[in-house]
């Protein structure tokens, strides 16, 4: 196992390093320049005023000399400073990733504590009552637009019961249960919307178990249906719904934008959003690329969970 | 703010989250013409200490003053910057760190007598050599931000006669340069703090400041030392501190201050503002703002089939598009009725408005169909622009583009980012652009920036040029009498409406409100929250 995570370490470098060469080819290709916003309007849109700041930030460099600097930085974790903030990118996305991942993260376990029990009863009583009301219940889940959700949850529980926070974010590290408070309806809205899927996908992994063989086998010798349900079915369900929530998690980090404005959530993926629409090269690439690298190690941590769940994967 | 969370909002009733929902999904609310002003001023005895939170549509982009608009309505962090000059409510300069200055009688020479005591926020004095120190960082093209640096374009050189005297020397006479050097944006950052100027900037406004984290939270504490006294000699501001939560969407500004998560928003979105006073007057103060800017539709001058360079008939082609638009239409869809249509920069708010400007055409479908068919060009298509960051230019852009569209014009519209938009500005890849240019204390930051073709953003923005508009421009600049100036710069706009470089649309209103209960002493006029010596968030107090 230790050398198979090794190697899937190993194998990280050339992804990442493709990873790098599409964000800057496409923060290049962009329309619109960095130096438009920093000159703005009234009165600096001269050629010379161009070329000192072009010289300032180093954009009078070709592509490929300012690529090979960015990335000899990088590999050195120095990301260099925000064109925009001026900032060292460093301490922003470090201001900002603890937000998402918190937010992220309470979102996939409310939708797993939501999804496997559900999709799980679904399956066991199929046909019936609970089953109908688990499937059209992840049917609105699926339907309604998170950001909808959102704006109904905020309306009942902020404005009209005065339960909840409406927006905002208070660290974990700084006050605990304050910042449960504000945790629990953007989670809330994350949760509920991926339950939907998770729930669907637990039942039909659930449905597809428990037609195999060895599941009448564990019932002949006698074992008792809780048994055979929770030791032997939904260990083997699970792997699916594993590996889809990995990736529900994975794509929660960068793109939860919309719940972010609705909840003014200091996310990353705002804080990417807003240094796409000013341009602000370094903050992107490091952005994308720091996101991508938890991206590939959530992959990495799926993978490694199937073996907890089911011993006899075997990694190759 | 986490107690306060819980706090339900006294005036939460069924019918309002039925009715708040009912807007969510997009019905529209039931419009009141018109917004009544907030309440008279305080007559309680103001109260030292509390702080304000405040949530704004705006965050500062970075923490250098100089190298960033500090925007003057919305960004929490204008709570730090102060300069040489201040303006009343009634926009008037008033001394601030400069307490008396005087021009020169050619207009060329002003010299500012600085306020004996007044400090930075670390503690250093504000002498001259520092304020000389700050023209020069700001005039650094290096460094200054371009609309900052525009509005000291005439300023050749600074000189220190002594400790706390400064001359400015102008390249040409100009009547308004104090007007020009209010501290918005001219302000002033002490000198020995400026290698902390993007990470913890020390200026000489009435609040320090504590922390930032972009789009989440500004922190500032009460500076102790500034200069101003309230009548009973005490000092200002009264707040003990001011947090400023940006939340860029309208309606979560508004629900957070209805939730008591927050003391005061701006920018209530017009769809709101009347349906807002009429149901939650009792709980929440509203304060209209009656011109932060003015929104127009700009005409490509430069190139294309609005320019007489590229098309003889370009004149003729803008009187068909300023005939297909209607103004009403405009002010009732977009602005929701409130505010004002413009019919030239200043609104009846202003004290540089004018009645009797000759204005642009008339809304006329049929003339403008007929206009439209004779003219060169006028069946090729004819691209909009607009800015994506402000929804009140993309809602102009949409209905300008049905309007030109029923008009048989042949038109597309682009919503795009600001750096997209620049990009096209310049390289005149558009026919109409969307925009607004905010309030301009004094006309010659709009018209001898804007207008006069020879200054530098005419050329870039769309290239008007009119040898008499140029020289009236040039003559207001030097001329001491008010109201002569007022009249120079009311000739300028009919000739604009002639001419039609530009179609003014309507003046951009905005309304901040208020918890009635916690905030009190605060008023506003056209700038926001941060610009005055007798109101604004200096005289603010909280209660309870």
């Amino acid at each position: 196992m230790l050398a198979y995570t090794l190697r899937r370490i190993a194998q990280l470098v050339p992804v990442l390093l493709v990873l790098t060469v599409a964000v800057f080819g496409f923060v290049e290709a962009l329309p619109g320049s960095v130096l438009d916003t920093l000159i703005g309007t009234e009165g600096g849109d001269d050629a010379e005023t161009r070329e000192i700041l072009a010289k300032e930030y180093g954009l009078d460099r070709p592509v490929h000399e300012r690529y090979a600097k960015w990335l000899v930085r990088t590999v050195q974790f120095d990301f260099g400073n925000s064109l925009v903030t001026r900032r060292p990118i460093s301490l922003e996305l470090m201001s900002r990733i603890p937000a998402t991942v918190y937010l992220a993260t309470v979102g996939i376990m409310l939708s797993m504590m939501i999804a496997i029990p559900l999709g799980t009863l679904a399956a066991v009583r199929r046909n019936s009552a609970v089953d109908y009301t688990a499937q059209v219940t992840s049917l609105a889940g699926i339907s309604i637009p998170e950001f909808w959700f959102a704006i109904l949850c905020v309306l009942l529980f902020s404005l009209y019961l005065g339960w909840l926070p409406s927006s905002g974010y208070v660290s974990p590290f700084e006050d605990f249960w304050g910042s449960l408070q504000f945790l629990i309806l953007p989670a809330a809205a994350i949760g509920f919307r991926q339950a939907a899927f998770t729930t669907r996908l637990t039942r039909s992994s659930m449905l597809d178990e428990l037609s195999k063989e060895y599941v009448d086998t564990a019932r002949a010798l006698g074992h008792s249906e809780r048994k055979v349900i929770f030791k032997y079915t939904l260990r083997n369900a699970m792997i699916p719904t594993i590996t889809i929530s990995g990736l529900q998690l994975a794509n929660l980090l960068g793109g939860t934008v919309v719940l972010e404005s609705i909840f003014a959530w200091p996310g990353i993926g705002r804080a990417i959003f807003e240094a796409i629409l000013q341009r602000d090269y370094p903050l992107i690439q490091a952005g994308v690329l720091v996101l991508g690298c938890i991206v590939v190690v959530m992959n990495l941590l799926v993978d490694l969970t199937y073996r907890l769940l089911n011993p006899r994967v075997k990694f190759a | 703010m986490t107690g306060d969370a819980h706090n339900k909002g006294s005036d939460s009733t069924r019918r309002s989250f039925l009715k708040a929902s009912t807007a969510l999904a997009g019905t529209a609310l039931a419009g009141v013409p018109g917004l009544a002003d907030a309440q008279s001023p305080p007559k309680k005895h103001p109260k030292r200490g509390g702080t304000l939170r405040f949530g704004t549509r705006e965050d500062t982009i970075g923490l250098d003053t100089h190298r960033n608009i500090i925007y003057f309505v919305s960004t929490p962090l204008t709570g730090i910057t102060g300069g040489l000059v201040d303006f009343d409510d009634k926009m008037q300069p008033k001394p601030a760190v400069a307490e008396s200055w005087e021009p020169s009688k050619d207009l060329q020479t002003w010299t500012f007598k600085l306020r004996r005591g007044a400090e930075y926020h670390n503690g250093q004095t504000i002498d001259a050599e520092s304020v000389k120190w700050n023209i020069e960082r700001i005039k650094d093209p290096k460094i200054g931000h371009a609309f900052t640096r525009s509005v000291l374009a005439d300023v050749e050189r600074v000189t220190v006669d002594d400790k706390h005297t400064v001359q400015f020397h102008l390249k040409e006479p100009h009547a308004a340069l104090d007007i020009n050097l209010i501290y918005y944006p001219v302000n002033l950052m002490s000198p020995g703090a400026v290698d902390t100027a993007d990470t913890h900037p020390v200026n000489c406004g009435p609040f320090k400041f504590k922390t930032w984290r972009r789009l989440d939270v500004t922190e500032l504490v009460r500076f102790e030392n500034f200069w101003e006294t309230d009548s009973e000699g005490s000092n200002l501001p009264y707040l003990d501190g001011l947090v400023g939560r940006p939340k860029k969407e309208d309606r979560v500004r508004l629900t957070a201050l209805r939730t008591n998560e927050v003391d005061l928003i701006d920018n209530v979105a017009y769809a709101d503002a009347p349906a807002f006073k009429k149901d939650h007057g009792r709980t929440f103060d509203t304060w209209p703002v009656p011109q932060v800017g003015t929104a127009m539709m700009y005409f490509n001058l430069k190139n294309g089939l609005l320019s007489e360079k590229d098309n003889p008939d370009a004149h003729l082609l803008r009187q068909a598009l300023a005939h297909a638009i209607d103004h009403e239409g405009i002010h009732q869809a977009v602005f929701n009725g409130i505010g004002e249509i413009s019919k030239g920069f200043y609104s009846s708010a202003s004290p540089w408005h004018v009645k009797d400007i000759e204005g642009w055409p008339k809304f006329d479908p049929d003339k403008a169909k007929a206009l439209r068919k004779k003219a060169k060009g006028g069946d090729e298509r004819l691209t909009i622009i607009a800015n994506d960051t402000f929804p009140y230019m993309q809602q102009s852009g949409e209905i300008v583009h049905a309007m030109l569209k029923d008009a048989g014009f042949n038109v597309v519209l682009e919503i795009l980012p600001g750096p997209v938009m620049l990009e096209k500005q310049n390289k005149g890849d558009y026919n109409i652009d969307s925009t607004a240019n905010s309030y301009r204390l004094d006309p010659d930051g709009w018209y001898g920036r804007n207008i006069l073709s020879t200054a530098p953003e005419t050329r870039r923005r769309n290239g008007y040029k009119n040898e008499k508009a140029d020289q009236i421009i040039l003559a207001a600049r030097k001329e001491g009498d008010r109201a002569k100036r007022r009249q120079m710069y009311a000739d300028v706009e009919t000739l604009v409406n002639r001419d039609l470089p530009m179609l003014y649309t309507h003046f951009v209103p905005l309304m901040m409100a208020s918890n009635k209960a916690r905030v009190k002493g605060y008023n506003v006029s056209f700038s926001g929250p941060w610009s005055y010596t007798g109101a604004g968030m200096r005289r603010t107090w909280i209660e309870g």
